[in-house]
């Protein structure tokens, strides 16, 4: 029998391997679930906007992303489309100032991505919004949330969840590799 | 065999996997800026393609920029564009770099420390013209205010010359290294005495079927290389009946000498030699099919074919095959390059070379020599011209002697630029007050007082007519491609600023608000054309196609014949060659020749293009001196061992690149390194070889005279291994073996 630094009894690998083994997969485990919880969080943004309010106001998805029915990219409203209502409305909030602090420093919002794919990635709005699907689709019921978060890992198994789930016709197109890899 | 771990140990490690995987994600933070205010024509995630001009050498490429979201991400040619149609070299695509070099002056400075202190202190831009302003109402008399300036846009040119011209000081004197090494202002005054118009001919290398190209490195850096490139490829590919020979004359074996059909390594300063001895030969075996060569014979009754011969040391057999060659082509053409006009007989071996076209009958023939038509461009032709050597001489006497009270230094960076023992960075220590206009702080700004830094050429507005031009009348146009980076100016609303504050006649003589109001005044003229690959009803229409396009050009090619002026029925003149340096003590010939990535030392401050390995030798990211593997079997050394190079003027160390496509006299040099300031990708890297270079300049009131300098080398028997992209030659393939 052999000692441990801290005096406790090791006996070679018999009995500890099994357990170190366990302890290893654990902890992995608990990792991903980790991550998972970390990567559908809301991340801390410059100011809080809340997309509940706005949607609220009827204000709709589009009046802000502009880009997502004619570009790759939804894009982020610029600071004067901010400033082109909250020039007179809810001025006296703090977020609001916050804003308008922005636009007298004529700087940009340095906002946090909620979404983003890799750079192997060639994802456009433009033939998602072409083919008819909601934002809500993929983005989730963004309409009761405050701060923006993302409801799904947008990975490549959920893509193909929906591509294959097309028309016969067109799966060989959308799950072709270079659909999206080009 | 067992390992013995603490529980501790193991929960540490355990813990910090289950960390580490969490904590992943949240590491990428990505942020994402929206404009404050959107431009109008941008949609995000979608690229918008401006035309616009290059202004990496003075050849003047149309350009496309692809910007998205606002940043300037891909330079290409301009396919449309009649110079380079749709393509560009490697200088022109770092342009990039040159927009978002971390070393860009990002405001107006004044140098506070003194000069070369580097201790600057930002200025307002108002406060900056005022102070300057101010500086030109002191001056006693106007001929104390001198600019030495490089090659600029034409735009900037002429608002340049104007206000000069008002304040009543004299014209810019202009010099860059650049235009020195393409022999730039020897082929102008060539052309003069040739074809009695002082402007830089086109060579038809498209539909020619036989290239003698004297020193003319015209696939690098000489004069317009994409232009000549894509010309190349015609002639290669035989797109006018046959593939095209192409011989180059010249002392080491450039890029285009490699891509030639024939390399003749010759002597430095001989070339004229050989052109004299093959036109003698031509006329004198009544060689070719133009009919009689009478009219040619006083050309070339002073020449004895077994002197020049002798003196270029190229077989008279040799000579007689090449005329025989040259003469019996279709459309043959002679080329007289850089390496000419960088010798002191610089201007009697050019002429040389043009009376060959003149007696092949192949001067505003196809396949031959033209000049560029200007068509409805005339007015817009106010070109700057690259001054003599002794006009810049005498510029630094001035200084020297005290004459010049305030200098302005509009690009162009004379202090690494001109010989060291020309004595700039000294002469210009005499003058109380100095001013400069680059973006970077070179070693010119360096001694500057104020800093006035432009906008970069991605950023500005400007013109220019291309020369060497296209086959037809065109003009470039330069728009800025994404709003300025920081608070920096265009030179041309500088001077626009001073001219109104100065009031009376400079304001009178630039009465425009500022750069673009100027610029559409300007271009104006072309609207109306019937020649134009475009036309609008309105001046703003022409004006917004003006931009679409990338600036203005004839729809269909335009050709302009030179006519031979009188004085070339002369006999041509023959000029030995001198040199500065005892050729006993210095027996080498020191052969500076322009980087083709680094260009004459501007492009050295790109990363991109430090990391371009030189064709020939793959080399970068430094200095080093080739040698003929004679030579250095002779000294006992090989690649990479350090070798002093020593001329009469000074001296430098760098490896050694053994290489065999060099004359034996021959010491060669790249230009480009050797920089003491231009940022930190330029600074404390290799030598610059115009530290050795006698300031001579051609002996009938040339440009510097760069390559008439002997030097001798010294062995230190320390190395250096030099960074390359390929292994040494033979290494790696024996190791794979």
């Amino acid at each position: 029998m052999r000692f441990g630094r801290t005096g406790i009894p090791i006996s070679g690998t018999s009995r500890w391997v099994p357990a170190a083994g366990l302890l290893v997969v654990g902890a992995v485990v608990a990792g991903i679930f980790l991550s998972r919880a970390v990567a559908l969080a809301a991340p801390t943004q410059p100011l809080p906007y809340s997309h509940e309010v706005h949607a609220e106001a009827g204000v709709q998805c589009l009046f802000c992303h502009t880009g997502a029915l004619r570009s790759d990219v939804a894009g982020l409203p610029s600071v004067q489309k901010c400033i082109g209502c909250h020039a007179l409305i809810s001025t006296e909030e703090e977020s609001i100032q916050v804003l308008t602090g922005y636009w007298e420093r004529a700087e940009p919002i340095p906002w946090v991505r909620v979404q983003s794919q890799p750079d192997f990635v060639f994802f456009s709005h433009q033939p998602h919004l072409g083919a008819g699907l909601p934002c809500e689709t993929c983005h989730g019921d963004v309409a009761r949330m405050t701060i923006a978060r993302p409801v799904v890992r947008m990975d490549m198994g959920w893509c193909l969840e929906c591509h294959l789930e097309q028309p016969q016709e067109k799966v060989a197109r959308l799950a072709d590799c270079l659909a999206c890899h080009k | 065999m067992t390992k013995s771990i603490s529980r501790r140990q193991f929960f540490r490690i355990a813990g910090g996997t289950a960390a580490a995987t969490g904590i992943s994600p949240k590491l990428r933070r990505i942020l994402s800026e929206p404009f404050v205010r959107p431009p109008e024509d941008v949609l995000p995630g979608r690229a918008t393609w401006y035309a616009s001009t290059c202004r990496q050498c003075p050849a003047g490429c149309g350009i496309i920029v692809r910007v998205i979201n606002g940043r300037a991400k891909k330079i290409e040619g301009n396919p449309l564009h009649p110079l380079n149609r749709g393509k560009l070299c490697a200088r022109g695509q770092a342009g990039l770099q040159v927009l978002y070099n971390p070393d860009r002056l990002r405001n107006a400075v004044r140098q506070t420390g003194g000069r070369g202190s580097r201790q600057f202190e930002p200025l307002y831009w108002d406060a900056a013209l005022d102070l300057l302003a101010e500086k030109i109402r002191a001056l006693s008399n106007p001929g104390r205010l001198a600019v030495l300036a490089g090659l600029m846009p034409d735009h900037l040119y002429r608002l340049l010359s104007l206000l000069l011209e008002s304040l009543g000081a004299a014209p810019p004197v202009i010099f860059d290294l650049h235009s020195a090494l393409e022999g730039r202002a020897a082929a102008a005054r060539s052309s003069e005495v040739f074809f009695g118009a002082a402007e830089l001919p086109v060579y038809d290398v498209g539909r020619s079927d036989v290239v003698f190209s004297f020193g003319a490195n015209f696939l690098e850096t000489w004069m317009s290389p994409v232009a000549q490139s894509v010309a190349y490829g015609n002639m290669r590919q035989g797109a006018f009946g046959g593939r095209g020979l192409l011989v180059q004359f010249e002392p080491r074996l450039s890029a285009t000498a490699a891509s030639a059909d024939q390399w003749i390594p010759l002597r430095p300063g001989t070339e004229g030699f050989v052109a004299l001895a093959l036109g003698r030969i031509i006329v004198e075996e009544r060689l070719g099919h133009v009919g009689s060569h009478r009219p040619h014979a006083a050309l070339y009754q002073d020449v004895d074919v077994t002197e020049m011969a002798a003196a270029s040391r190229v077989p008279i057999e040799s000579l007689r095959r090449l005329a025989r060659l040259f003469a019996d082509a279709e459309h043959p053409v002679a080329i007289p390059g850089g390496s000419l006009a960088g010798q002191q007989n610089g201007a009697a071996s050019m002429l040389a070379v043009h009376a060959l076209n003149h007696v092949v009958a192949q001067v505003g023939r196809v396949g031959g020599v033209f000049l560029s038509s200007p068509g409805p461009t005339a007015m817009l032709r106010q070109t700057a011209r690259v001054d003599s050597f002794a006009q810049v001489q005498d510029l630094i006497e001035r200084m020297k002697a005290g004459e010049v009270d305030l200098l302005l230094a509009v690009g162009g960076n004379p202090v690494f630029e001109l010989p060291a023992t020309a004595g700039f960075a000294a002469a210009i220590e005499r003058v109380p007050y100095v001013v400069s206009f680059g973006s970077f702080v070179d070693e010119t700004a360096v001694r500057a007082d104020l800093i006035l830094p432009e906008h970069t050429y991605l950023e500005s507005w400007g013109y220019q007519v291309p020369e060497p031009g296209a086959d037809r009348p065109a003009v470039s146009g330069q728009q800025p491609v994404v709003r300025s980076l920081y608070d920096t100016q265009a030179s041309a609303d500088v001077l626009l600023g001073l001219a109104s504050r100065l009031g009376g006649r400079p304001s009178e003589a630039l009465p425009w608000p500022d750069e673009i109001s100027f610029l559409e005044e300007t271009v104006r003229d072309l609207h109306g054309s019937s020649l134009g690959a475009y036309d609008a009803d309105t001046p703003a229409g022409f004006f917004a196609l003006w931009r679409q396009y990338g600036g203005w050009w004839s729809e269909r090619e335009l050709p302009r014949e030179p006519v031979v002026a009188e004085a070339v029925i002369q006999p041509l003149p023959i000029v030995a060659p001198q040199f500065v340096g005892d050729e006993r003590t210095y027996p080498f010939h020191l052969h500076p020749y322009p980087s083709v990535a680094l260009s004459d030392g501007r492009g050295a401050n790109l990363p991109w293009l430090q990391e371009t390995p030189d064709p020939m030798t793959t080399a970068r990211w430094s200095t080093w001196v080739e040698l003929n593997p004679e030579v250095a079997r002779s000294l006992g050394i090989g690649d990479d061992d350090i070798v002093r190079v020593i001329s009469p003027h000074g001296e430098l160390e760098a490896p050694v690149v053994v290489y065999p496509g060099i004359h034996p006299d021959v010491v060669a040099i790249p230009v480009g390194q050797g920089h003491t300031d231009y940022g930190r990708f330029a600074r404390r890297r290799g030598s610059n070889p115009l530290d050795l270079v006698a300031p001579v300049a051609a002996a009938d009131g040339g440009a510097l005279a760069w390559g008439a300098t002997r030097v001798r080398l010294e062995v230190t028997g320390r190395r250096q291994t030099l960074a390359r992209l390929e292994s040494l030659d033979g290494a790696g393939r024996e190791s794979l073996g």
